[in-house]
């Protein structure tokens, strides 16, 4: 039986990405790294997760194969399944297999989407048996020591409530994201958003004020990522109001009150 | 009314005091010829005012009939409260000028009713300040335009401007001009160098013994309130230029008044005009009274709190002119009052919650130490169990020394308490509280320390004996909620004592007979639920469908190589299959459910499950009552995963109504329980037959706004709450509290059984 090449080099990042350091997160990961250890990368949405593990699989060398999870996703979708072609069974691997053999950096986002049982595949990889059984081929893979398993979840998420197993759970070096400082989130939405740190200030004003509305009702509050965005949409000369309108407070909610609150604050900062 | 019989009455209300008779005559006279129900009202306001001051009160008198023109007899209590306000902030001379003067321009507020009302923004208003506070701060309506902190007060009306927008703005500008003088330390100025400590009691603010120590208070606080206004000018021009933006486009009426001879007017009036105008029109403004590098300091928002109060004595000594009285100039509408006491007030307030809350962390903390550890911090309690609580000297404690500084010093340190010789590590929430706490206060008191080891001893003590009460009642545990007061829009912490108890299970042979009874509808609803009992799923291994089932395929294909004769399923289609839906219901056991509506709810529940079976749908029964937030009760009759047997059938049996509804706890309990359970839908589905209410305030509009809080948080827990309400009517608040098409009520009890399985069919597919 034939099994089908796939090319890593596309997993490889060769540009260094943009990442603001704000603590000893790529020590830690390094550290984990270097013993094998996998990651638990928790924080709210849009705070930098994705593009931390981007940074520190460039810093790494390593090819990163991401996964983005659902509740629909199986083992097969993770681990690889037979395919025909032109009248031949093959085998393709899937992305946690691909990532064994090829000792690169695997990074399942949003884990928790995913349904227990599928989780449970990712356990002999994430102890120190750093084992991956593939059924179907009758084949027991064991990761070189350059392959590295991460995960990431936003503890935040009231409405999916699904929560890690504690069995999951403790396998892992956990690394806590937040929203970064402020002048660093001004920082962040310079370089990304392509704004003068003036507007990128009152972006993060902004940020912050709809962080600290759990009270009345917002469950999580503007994330850099929008600030980013709405940074971008005024470089293409959309006005800031409008920019902050569409880009940052009707994300938010749908609450006719509190994106009125919400319209208050941005005509008071710009 | 004759004049005797004036002066008689003047007499009897203000008995004991026996005032000269001709004053009262003098101040009656003119109301000889007055209707008595005007007459009336105005001396209803003599018991108000001669307390306060007898003056104030014969001037109320005398101007009463002149104002009577101008007020209508509605407007006559509100011109009373203005005039008191002024007298107690202000004095006399000052209240009696607003009397004399002050009915048109009193009037010019209250009039052309065509205003903005606080009750209509703050909806708007409060998220947007909760924002740019990022503090919760309250608003609420006053006389006046204040802040003692915590609190925004700002008039109920505003109708200053034509129109509405502006007065809008008007209202913006006043919260965040407000939550100004917070966020630049206003109220929190301490001494500048060389300047008197004053006795520094705990609580009490040194600014308040600064200013009231000068001759004329009052002048002192209005400059030193004016120079801080000019702070919070340039802190807001710099934080939020968007606003101040529209602000000083914003049509002032900059009218005078007040007689401008004084100096100390000409001095309010000319500031307060820089107020409202743009930065180089206060350059200009202030150049007269401070040195050009004042000035810069200022102007660039470098000048801190001390600054303006170094400033106020040279001031005041330029302003103060002993042989003229100082007429307080009348601040702009967002700058408000300056209210020392209000804040002192509310910071005491806040630091006992916050003291609370620190008492049940740190209490909370204790009793997850090793029982040694722990006995050797409380080990002094034990020695004199008699007493309740620790008194602060029994507890040898030593707090660390940096302990009362590491807000301002070193925050990576670690805190540390010592108490009884055994080193306490703050584990982090503590420790992040606790920084809260000094930055605020700037020191723990240690009463908060030894009153958490109290509160820790009591819990062992409770832990001890818990053993021992079993059997007779059967409860099974209690949990704590937080009530959701709407008036203050918080929680009222750890509020509520639910009590999870047990039904007993009665035989009876309700169950059969309501089976005998409703044994066609049972056999059709079985039927119909039966037929709900799908979602959807993938089936592999299909004739035909929607994709190719690859593993199915190559099998087939490696089969026909190998000669076998092929399947031709290989097909993947969508099925509906797999409910997965989790249901909580919790039925209302309170009083008022006897008779019908409790036999109806127990029919319900019988026909719901034997329903509930066939589809698989998890399930649980609950029943509430209880008297007081001390005593919420919850009665478990079928757990979710428990199953539909006898025990539980003679639970149903023994619902019965008990006492009052309280509705918040049992929902916040039920959200609880569903966060814990893994399913796609999850519902609360709560059966009640009216308004909630308990024996306390438990009631109106505070139960309306807990109850419907509590449904708020299940659903931001991603739980859909629903309610079915037996009542004769539909009510407005039903659809305020539960949102609408979140609820549904059943006029005819009779009908109930019917109607239950059917709304959930329709809930659930
Ligand atoms: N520390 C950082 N350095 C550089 N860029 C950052 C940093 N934090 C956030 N960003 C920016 O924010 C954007 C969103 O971050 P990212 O996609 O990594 O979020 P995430 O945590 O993975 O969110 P989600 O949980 O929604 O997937 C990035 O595209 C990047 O531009
Ligand atoms: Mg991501």
């Amino acid at each position: 039986m034939k099994t089908v090449e796939q090319r890593l080099e596309e997993h490889l990042i060769t540009a260094e990405p943009y990442y603001l350091v704000s603590g000893t997160e790529i020590e830690i990961a390094l550290s984990a790294y270097k013993n094998g250890l996998p990651l638990l990368l928790k924080g709210p949405t849009g705070c930098g997760k994705t593009r931390f593990m981007q940074y520190l699989a460039w810093k790494l060398q390593r090819p990163l194969i991401t996964v983005s999870c659902h509740d629909d996703l199986s083992t097969s979708d993770l681990v690889g399944r037979y395919l025909i072609r032109s009248g031949e069974a093959v085998w393709i691997d899937g992305p946690l297999t691909l990532a064994v053999r090829a000792g690169a950096i695997c990074y399942l986002d949003e884990i928790v989407e995913a349904r227990k049982d599928t989780t449970v595949v990712i356990h002999p990889l994430a102890d120190d048996r750093r084992e991956l059984p593939v059924e179907k081929l009758g084949e027991l893979l064991t990761a070189p020591p350059e392959f590295m398993i991460s995960v990431s979840y936003n503890p935040g998420y009231q409405s999916v409530l699904k929560d890690l197993k504690p069995s999951t759970r403790q396998r892992f070096v956990a690394i806590s994201f937040d929203y970064p400082l402020p002048d660093q989130e001004v920082e962040i939405v310079c370089q990304e958003g392509g704004v003068e740190k003036e507007l990128a200030h009152s972006l993060v004003k902004l940020a912050g004020m709809t962080r600290s509305l759990k009270e009345s009702g917002l469950a999580e509050g503007a994330s850099t990522r929008l600030l980013i965005q709405a940074g971008k949409l005024t470089q293409d000369g959309i006005d800031i109001h409008t920019a902050c309108r569409v880009a940052i407070i009707e994300p938010l909610s749908d609450d006719p009150e509190l994106l009125a609150a919400l319209q208050e604050m941005v005509s008071s900062i710009f | 009314m004759k004049l005797a019989a004036l002066s008689e009455q003047f007499y009897s209300l203000v008995s004991p005091d026996i005032p000269n008779e001709w004053d009262v005559e003098e101040v009656m006279e003119p109301f000889i010829e007055t209707n008595d129900k005007v007459c009336e009202v105005i001396l209803e306001h003599i018991p108000v005012i001669w307390p306060v001051s007898h003056s104030l009160c014969y001037d109320f008198l005398r101007q009463a009939p002149e104002a009577l023109k101008h007020l209508s007899l509605e407007q006559l209590p509100h011109w009373v409260g203005v005039a008191l306000d002024i007298y107690e902030n202000d004095g006399l001379r000052t209240a009696q000028r607003f009397m004399q003067d002050g009915v048109e321009n009193h009037l010019s507020r209250l009039k052309g009713s065509g205003g903005l009302a606080l009750a209509s923004v703050e909806k708007r208003l409060l998220p947007y300040i909760r924002g740019i506070a990022r503090d919760e701060l309250q608003i609420v309506p006053a006389r006046e335009t204040y802040t003692d902190t915590s609190t925004l007060y700002a008039p109920e009306e505003i109708n200053l401007f034509h129109n509405n927008e502006q007065n809008f703005l008007l209202y913006k500008l006043i919260f965040t001009y407000q939550w100004g003088y917070i966020a630049c330390g206003s109220f929190l100025a301490r001494a500048p160098e060389g300047f008197p400590l004053f006795s520094n009691r705990e609580d009490s603010l040194w600014l308040r013994a600064f200013l009231d120590s000068f001759t004329n208070p009052p002048l002192a606080r209005d400059i030193y309130h004016l120079l801080e206004s000019i702070r919070v000018k340039i802190f807001l021009h710099k934080e939020l230029p968007g606003l101040m933006r529209a602000v000083s486009k914003l049509p002032f009426p900059l009218d005078l008044p007040l007689p401008m001879k004084n100096k100390a007017n000409l001095f309010f009036a000319s500031i307060q005009q820089g107020l409202t105008g743009d930065k180089t029109d206060l350059y200009t403004l202030l150049q007269p009274h401070l040195t050009p590098s004042e000035c810069q300091r200022f102007l660039h928002g470098e000048a801190t709190p001390q600054d303006s109060a170094r400033l106020v004595p040279r001031l005041y000594s330029t302003l103060h002119n002993k042989d003229q009285d100082y007429i307080p100039f009348p601040p702009l509408p967002f700058q408000g009052r300056l209210k020392l006491r209000s804040v002192e007030t509310a910071r005491k307030v806040q630091k006992e919650k916050m003291g609370e809350q620190f008492v049940d962390l740190m209490a909370a903390h204790f009793l997850t130490l090793s029982q040694e550890k722990l006995k050797n911090i409380l080990k002094d309690e034990e020695r004199d169990s008699g007493g309740s609580g620790l008194a602060e000297s029994d507890v040898s404690m030593i707090m660390d020394s940096e302990f009362a500084q590491t807000a301002d010093q070193d925050k990576a340190a670690p805190l540390l308490v010592t108490i009884n010789n055994e080193e306490l590590e703050f584990p982090p929430e503590l420790e992040s509280f606790t920084r809260k706490f000094l930055d605020e206060f700037g020191q723990l008191p240690t009463r908060f320390i030894t009153s958490a080891a109290g509160k820790a001893g009591e819990g062992m003590l409770r832990g001890d004996v818990g053993g021992q009460e079993e059997g007779e009642q059967q409860s099974t545990g209690t949990v704590v909620y937080d009530e959701w007061d709407y008036r203050r829009q918080g929680y009222r912490k750890n509020w509520c004592s639910l009590q999870l108890k047990e039904l007993p299970q009665v035989h009876s042979p309700f169950i059969r007979n309501t089976l005998d009874k409703y044994h066609g509808l049972t056999l059709r609803l079985r039927h119909q639920f039966e037929m709900m009992r799908s979602q959807e799923r993938f089936v592999k291994r299909q004739r035909e469908g929607d994709d190719i089932d690859f593993d199915a395929l190559v099998e087939s294909l490696s089969d026909t190589q190998a000669g076998l004769p092929s399947s031709d399923r290989l097909f993947i289609r969508l099925k509906q299959d797999e409910r997965d839906i989790a249901v909580l219901f919790l039925v209302d056991m309170s009083n008022s459910t006897s008779g019908w509506v409790n036999t109806a709810l127990k029919e319900s529940l019988v026909l719901m499950s034997e329903a509930m079976e066939v589809l698989g749908d998890r399930y649980g029964i609950y029943g509430f009552s209880g008297m007081r937030r001390s005593r919420c009760e919850l009665f478990h009759v079928k757990h979710l995963t428990e199953s539909y047997g006898e025990r539980v059938k003679e639970r149903i049996s023994s619902i019965g109504p008990s006492e009052y509804t309280r509705m918040g706890p049992p929902i916040r309990h039920a959200t609880r329980l569903l966060q814990e359970v893994d399913a796609k839908v999850r519902l609360i589905i709560t059966l009640t037959d009216g308004k909630p209410e308990d024996y306390d305030d438990y009631k109106g509009d505070y139960a309306i706004e807990d109850t419907r809080h509590a449904l708020l948080e299940a659903k931001v827990a991603g739980i859909h709450p629903f309610c079915i309400t037996i009542d004769h009517q539909a009510h407005d608040y039903m659809e305020h509290m539960y949102g609408p098409a979140n609820y549904i009520f059943v006029d005819n009890v009779r009908k109930l059984p019917l109607r239950m399985p059917e709304i959930y069919r329709t809930l659930t597919s």
